[in-house]
């Protein structure tokens, strides 16, 4: 005994050998257990990260994630409506034409994604578990604002690093219908009228000229599948379907997804009608 | 993004029994914006020759009124039609001139020899090395998916109608998976005594 | 400056008219296009009776095979021929014209022109553009001096070797030179070596694939064998993948008819050039 102090070996903790495994799939499968923390790099400031997006030459390292979207959402008389493309594309190459940019995060909450695919489907799906975690533990549905204040903060841990999304949340709580814009960049936005992604320029346009607070149902659920279906047709980047979606103060109703084709050559006809009369 | 992306387009052209079809997307956009979708991109430069010229729009425009002018000349001096092997050897020259500072245009070229009527297609790089394959050549920003196509649809000896569907399907299942062209798409079906022009019902997004 | 109706008839030479619109490009971040490479194995050897000459077949844009079965062996003159490697154009335009130079001076001389001659004129002429212009040649033939055979760097350095291989695949087939080259080899072991050193290219090296050429220069004939040995045999599709007539929606239809009023063919006679 008298030896083993000496040579200090009380100290020696034979365990730690035992949990380095432990902490490596602590480490590397960090996400499963701890979701907001993502794996940072081992070293210096983590915000430096765009400095390795460099091969040995010097190029930049070329990573196409999917990209490029038009979504949009606003709030009347009636409700909100969020209504939504489908396509994911990775440059110009079209990945995907029946993507689903809305997620249900629950039977009043929805979320729209755009920007980077993979960050929005993550981050959503965490959102999805903190608003569930919060109605086990208070009895009652999460606010829109609480959840949309949930995501910006834990987005808003990221800044700088290269996380990419422009979303909506979109929802019906105590006070009535409620719209919110959160991006990567921290912003929290609350407001009545939104667009989102390549293609809001050209939503906008149709959107803008048409909003009313006093719209019918029908018109407004028309309002937004035709803003997202001209956007659809000017911009590359957006196309396959428009989904469009009503919440209502019994929750979000799906009302209904239309092709792009099916309704560019409907829309002929009916201005080749109307040309007619 | 490349050069040749900046407007978006998509060609091919096939060889069939006694024919050629040559076939192109109307998009003019740039970048992401969709400008027209009543691009023109291929041009007849005779009876039975045609010449597609996918990448940057406005060389598109120079290089045609440059072929244009060539031709012409190269007809009034000669007294008789080009050739399509004569009008490809044509193209090169003119684009390999600019070896140094090129235009950015990926010519196809699709025609019936004036005499023996023999089907001919060909493409070239923007500074003009030409292939001239037996089955079909693509061009634009499609090109790779159009590849995967036709490598797989084409073959041998196709009648005119079913050349038709061939190209045609070819083309728009290409562009459907390319953002940067598409919008309507226009098929040209090379005879000796006819010219079919088709225009496709394609998506508009 | 022509006046403004009538158009400039083209300068010879290149132009360079583009070059700072396109520089422009560049500057604002649009990358470049990446022209035709050939992206090959080109190969040469002497033999008892002359030289073979042997090239692959693969054109590649980028990573994309662009033409699967190319020439690469080009004519220079009824004597001399020439494998290309690089920039496909620039093969292609740069042993064409050398080629009619060097008609005109077999015409202006009266003599069989010399392989010494076309790889003098080529040197000369990638020197004068710095390695710009991206050719690099295999050049052969037989003259009255015996089998030459000469390889030719894009900045204009020539060797003249009793073997040689150039492009991408150029190592894999100096691996098998290096191994069974022997002077005054006979024709058939001497395919063969160009085959196998060919075959190693094609089979190694990503750039280079499909088909093998040969051409076999002895005093007095020269002998193209365009697809030598099909070294990749396509397989064969098993099912027709034809659509139905009627697949395609049609929006618009237009047919025009070409009447052909009449048809006259004039035989002209060739020039008597002996």
């Amino acid at each position: 005994m008298a030896l083993a102090e000496i040579c200090g070996l009380q100290d020696f903790d034979n365990r730690k050998f035992g949990n380095n495994l432990f902490d490596d799939i602590g480490q590397y499968s960090g996400n499963f257990s701890h979701h907001i923390n993502l794996a940072a790099p081992p070293f210096g400031n983590p915000a430096d990260l765009h400095k390795f997006n460099k091969d040995e030459a010097g190029r930049k390292l070329k990573i196409n994630f999917d990209h490029g979207t038009t979504t949009l959402g606003f709030r009347y008389e009636g409700g909100v409506i969020l209504a939504v493309d489908s396509r994911a594309t990775g440059g110009a190459f079209i990945g995907s034409q029946t993507m689903k940019k809305i997620v249900e995060i629950n039977d009043f909450l929805l979320g729209t994604l755009a920007g980077g695919a993979a960050d929005c489907v993550y981050w959503d799906r965490v959102l999805s578990k903190q608003c569930r975690m919060y109605e086990l533990r208070n009895r009652e549905r999460i606010s829109v604002a609480a959840a949309s204040k949930l995501m910006a903060n834990m987005v808003y841990n990221y800044k700088g690093m290269g996380l990419s999304m422009g979303m909506m949340l979109a929802g019906w709580d105590k006070r009535g219908p409620q719209l919110y814009y959160v991006d990567s960049e921290g912003s929290r936005i609350p407001g009545k009228v939104f667009s989102v992604g390549s293609g809001s320029v050209y939503a906008f346009g149709v959107l803008d000229s048409g909003y009313r607070w006093d719209l019918k149902d029908e018109e407004a659920q028309e309002l937004g599948r035709r803003s997202i279906f001209h956007a659809t047709h000017r911009d590359a980047y957006s196309g396959g379907i428009v989904r469009v979606y009503h919440i209502t103060p019994n929750g979000w109703v799906h009302i209904d997804n239309n092709d792009c084709t099916d309704m560019y050559y409907k829309y002929q006809e009916e201005k080749k009608a109307e040309e007619g009369k | 993004m490349s050069i040749l992306s900046y407007n978006g387009s998509a060609m091919v052209a096939m060889k069939g029994d006694n024919c050629v079809s040559i076939a192109t997307d109307k998009r003019f956009g740039i970048q992401g914006q969709t400008i027209s979708i009543e691009f023109p991109k291929v041009f007849q430069m005779g009876p039975h020759l045609y010449v597609g010229l996918p990448g940057l729009a406005t060389d598109t425009q120079t290089v045609v009124e440059k072929l244009n002018f060539r031709k012409n000349l190269y007809e009034l001096k000669e007294n008789r039609r080009i050739s399509p092997k004569v009008f490809a050897s044509m193209v090169s020259n003119l684009l390999y001139e600019k070896r140094f500072g090129p235009f950015f245009v990926e010519p196809v070229i699709a025609g019936l020899d004036p005499i023996t009527a023999e089907p001919y297609v060909c493409n070239m790089d923007l500074i003009g090395c030409i292939n001239e394959p037996e089955d079909f050549v693509v061009g634009g920003t499609a090109s790779a998916q159009l590849f995967g196509m036709c490598e797989a649809l084409w073959e041998p000896k196709l009648k005119p109608d079913d050349l038709f569907e061939t190209t045609s399907q070819a083309l728009i299942n290409a562009f459907d998976r390319d953002a940067m062209s598409g919008w309507g798409a226009t098929v040209y079906i090379i005879e000796k005594d006819k010219i079919t022009v088709k225009d496709l019902k394609t998506r508009m997004d | 400056m022509a006046a403004v109706l009538i158009a400039d008839y083209p300068e010879p030479g290149f132009s360079f008219e583009n070059c700072k619109r396109n520089a422009s490009f560049v500057a604002n971040g649009f990358v470049p296009p990446k022209a035709t490479k050939t992206g090959t194995t080109i190969v040469g050897i002497t033999y008892k009776d002359g030289v073979i000459l042997g090239a692959d077949t693969r054109a590649t844009e980028d990573t994309t095979v662009s033409d699967k079965n190319c020439q690469k062996i080009h004519y220079l003159a009824s004597n001399i021929y020439c494998c290309g490697a690089g920039t496909a154009a620039d093969t292609e335009m740069t042993t064409q014209m050398i080629s009619s130079q060097l008609e005109l001076h077999r015409l202006n001389t009266n003599r069989v022109v010399r392989v010494a001659t076309a790889n003098q004129m080529l040197k000369q002429y990638l020197f004068r553009y710095q390695g710009y212009i991206g050719a690099a040649l295999v050049l052969g033939g037989v003259d009255s001096t015996g089998p030459n055979l000469y390889c030719i760097y894009p900045h204009g350095s020539s060797d003249k070797v009793p073997y040689t291989t150039m492009g991408s695949g150029s190592l894999a087939a100096m691996a098998v030179f290096e191994s069974y080259w022997r002077p005054n080899m006979n024709e058939d072991e001497g395919k063969k070596l160009v085959r196998d050193a060919i075959a190693a290219g094609i089979f190694n090296d990503l750039g280079s694939g499909s088909n093998v050429d040969l051409c076999i220069i002895k005093k007095g004939t020269a002998e193209y064998l365009r697809t030598y040995d099909e070294a990749n045999k396509k397989g064969v599709r098993q099912a027709s993948y034809r659509y139905p007539k009627g697949t395609t929606p049609i929006l618009t239809t237009k047919t025009s008819n070409i009447d052909v009023h009449d048809v006259s063919i004039t035989y002209v006679e060739p020039m008597d050039m002996s």
